[in-house]
């Protein structure tokens, strides 16, 4: 089974008895509530699915495993050129055909009355502009699409 | 004695004005948008009326129809809370116009103070240090004529702002134009006035504030400080008092000069003045907030006093009824928000799958949310205000570390564990806060350092949930559809 984590995706194959499942000298007991034994200590954990992705509680920390379907590719695009939220364009500073260098400002926009800058995470040329100053952008909106050179 | 009180705001504060009524025997009356509809507020109200329209301007900012529901209703009286209306002037004229009993202090009062410029000016007047700098009375040419005698590094402030909204820091002459044109737009779009002003910038600084309150008998008094320094884009993230950089002699007389401040505006109810403290001991008025506080119950804990309590018993015409102060123990606050520590602080939504609080001993929790609940991006993204009280500042520092550990928030990501990094930085442990502190500690952002052994726990007990469909079977299990024995679920459950 694969998940996508904060690290990269992992993959994992656990031993499994009854309720009890077991990996690395860890084991945990899924019933109605879950225990993990780590180390000699019981640690109770809470879990909860939101649509494709665990989020636990374990020890204080907040983590988050992303189920990943075999054969299909999770498109997680990390080039940060997506709207983080809803929000209006405020400001964009380049057009289709322009070269950007690492750490640009793109594009600004206002999200939740607070303004962010949209920032270029490589060196490279803009191929297409989406939106215009003062559009209304949707979460997860491509705002411009970069092509390394 | 007030009778019946409308609380024009929402969401946590919301929920501590009307607690307070509760206690005070005074029917508390939620005003609440639709998209509000059920949330925790509007059911711990005696009365929650619904308010017409779509957007802020129409609902919990829509003066005339906030008003009439307190008419229609009955309210002998209106809170405003925090944010929203509640340093509008023109609104507690109205409210006051209506013939209802405003809880804040003066419509004078809260427009001298709210125009930054005007209040600049009174304090000098009245003998309070300000911090050197320039009123700027026009637009963009001022501010370009006028920031390189106040030279650099400077802030660029809202003439009406707060909350960090319109505050620009400049560093550079060439970057000024672009960040005051930044600053402008954003006082114009939060608080329809593009007008701004000019200060140094105090690197290092302290933001320190004292809360004071004072009756219609004449009587205004200090309830100590608040340090505040730690912020994130201007807002702060954690407060505590007392400060460890105020001995009493400082405390006397920034105390001292806090209720100069408030005479100065012949001052009624609860305020709270902001200095910027230097590394020298050095104390400039900053502003003076004229409504309660996000972060008066550090104060709270220390003095023993209920300052909303005292709101409403001020305004009701009776003295206030604290009396001779001590401070005792140490308290701090941390502000939780839906917002994302490892991307720039960016504001989050999702839902709250899971929404555990801590408790136990010394431990306050002010919020607006449950489990269940949707955060959405209508509104402020804080959660709750997570509040410890303990006998000394190590032990309150370990009391907010076991609390937030405690807290389980799933299902929408928040900075609780960044807090919890923050509450054991040896910086923080030392008392060495400062307003830059977070841009300086995390150059290059925040995040998380989570053990391998932590993060292999988390891929078993995934794997784990995903096998057996965690969650999902429980809801099937207890449907009443499925006849399944009682007894058979025990024994399946607790073997």
């Amino acid at each position: 089974m694969k998940f996508l984590t904060s690290d990269g995706i992992k993959e994992i194959e656990a031993s499994r008895e009854s309720s009890i499942f077991k990996f690395n000298e860890k084991s945990v007991d899924i019933q109605q509530d879950i225990w993990l034994e780590m180390n000699g200590k019981r640690h109770k954990v809470v879990a909860t699915k939101v649509g494709d992705c665990w989020w636990l509680h374990v020890q204080g920390y907040i983590l988050r495993y992303e189920v990943v379907e075999e054969g299909v590719s999770n498109s997680h695009d990390n080039s940060g050129l997506t709207a983080p939220m809803p929000g209006k364009i405020l400001d964009v500073n380049f057009s289709a055909g322009d070269a950007v260098k690492k750490g640009d400002v793109l594009l600004v926009m206002e999200a939740m009355k607070m303004e962010h800058k949209i920032i270029a995470v490589t060196d490279g040329i803009v191929e297409s502009v989406n939106y215009n100053v003062g559009d209304q952008v949707t979460q997860g909106a491509e705002l411009l699409v970069i092509v390394q050179n | 004695m007030l009778k019946r009180t409308l609380v024009a705001n929402r969401g946590e504060i919301a929920c501590r004005i009307l607690r307070a009524c509760k206690e005070a025997r005074i029917e508390g009356v939620a005003i609440y948008a639709e998209n509000d509809t059920g949330t925790l507020f509007t059911e711990i109200a005696d009365l929650a009326i619904p308010l017409n329209g779509e957007g802020l301007s129409e609902t919990y900012l829509n003066q005339e129809q906030i008003i009439g529901i307190a008419i229609d209703n009955g309210c002998d009286s209106i809170h405003p809370g925090f944010g929203f209306l509640s340093e509008r002037a023109d609104f507690a004229q109205a409210v006051i116009d209506a013939g209802l009993i405003w809880i804040g202090p003066s419509p004078e009062a809260i427009s001298t103070m709210g125009d930054k410029m005007t209040a600049r000016i009174t304090m000098k007047d009245a003998g309070v240090p300000v911090i050197p700098g320039e009123e700027v009375d026009g637009g963009i040419d001022d501010v370009l004529k006028l920031a390189p005698q106040v030279g650099y590094p400077l802030l660029l402030k809202a003439t009406s702002g707060g909350g960090g909204k319109g505050m620009r820091a400049v560093h550079r002459q060439e970057d000024l134009e672009h960040e005051a044109k930044a600053a402008m737009r954003e006082a114009m779009n939060a608080f329809g006035d593009d007008r701004i002003y000019i200060e140094r910038l105090l690197t290092g600084s302290r933001h320190i504030e004292i809360q004071i309150l004072a009756d219609k008998f004449g009587r205004t008094i200090h309830l100590g400080e608040r340090e505040c320094s730690v912020q994130r884009r201007h807002q702060k993230v954690f407060e505590e008092s007392p400060s460890v950089a105020v001995d009493s002699e400082l405390r006397e007389a920034m105390g001292v000069a806090a209720c100069d401040a408030a005479r100065a505006v012949d001052y009624v109810g609860a305020g709270t003045v902001e200095f910027l403290v230097t590394p020298t001991g050095e104390f400039y008025f900053l502003e003076m907030n004229t409504r309660i506080q996000v972060e008066h119950p550090v104060t709270e804990m220390v003095t023993g006093v209920d300052l909303v309590r005292e709101q409403l018993r001020i305004a009701a015409g009776e003295p206030m009824s604290c009396g001779a102060l001590s401070m005792r123990g140490h308290a701090i606050e941390v502000r939780l928000y839906a917002e994302d520590p490892t991307n720039n602080f960016l504001p989050a939504i999702g839902p709250l799958s899971r929404f555990i609080p801590p408790t136990g001993p010394g431990v306050r929790l002010d919020t607006g949310v449950r489990e269940g609940d949707n955060v959405t991006p209508d509104y402020d993204p804080m959660l709750a205000k997570l509040i410890v009280w303990a006998p000394s500042r190590t032990e309150a520092l370990q009391r907010m570390c076991r609390a937030l550990d405690e807290f389980v928030i799933l299902g929408c990501v928040t900075n609780l564990r960044f807090l919890r990094d923050l509450c054991e930085h040896p910086d923080v442990v030392d008392g060495w806060t400062t307003t830059d502190m977070i841009e300086k500690l995390w150059p290059d952002g925040w995040s998380d350092s989570v053990s391998q052994d932590i993060l292999d726990a988390g891929l078993l007990v995934s794997f784990a949930c995903e096998s057996t469909n965690y969650g999902k079977k429980q809801m099937s299990a207890s449907s009443v559809d499925e006849h399944v024995s009682i007894f058979e679920l025990i024994n399946g459950r607790y073997p």
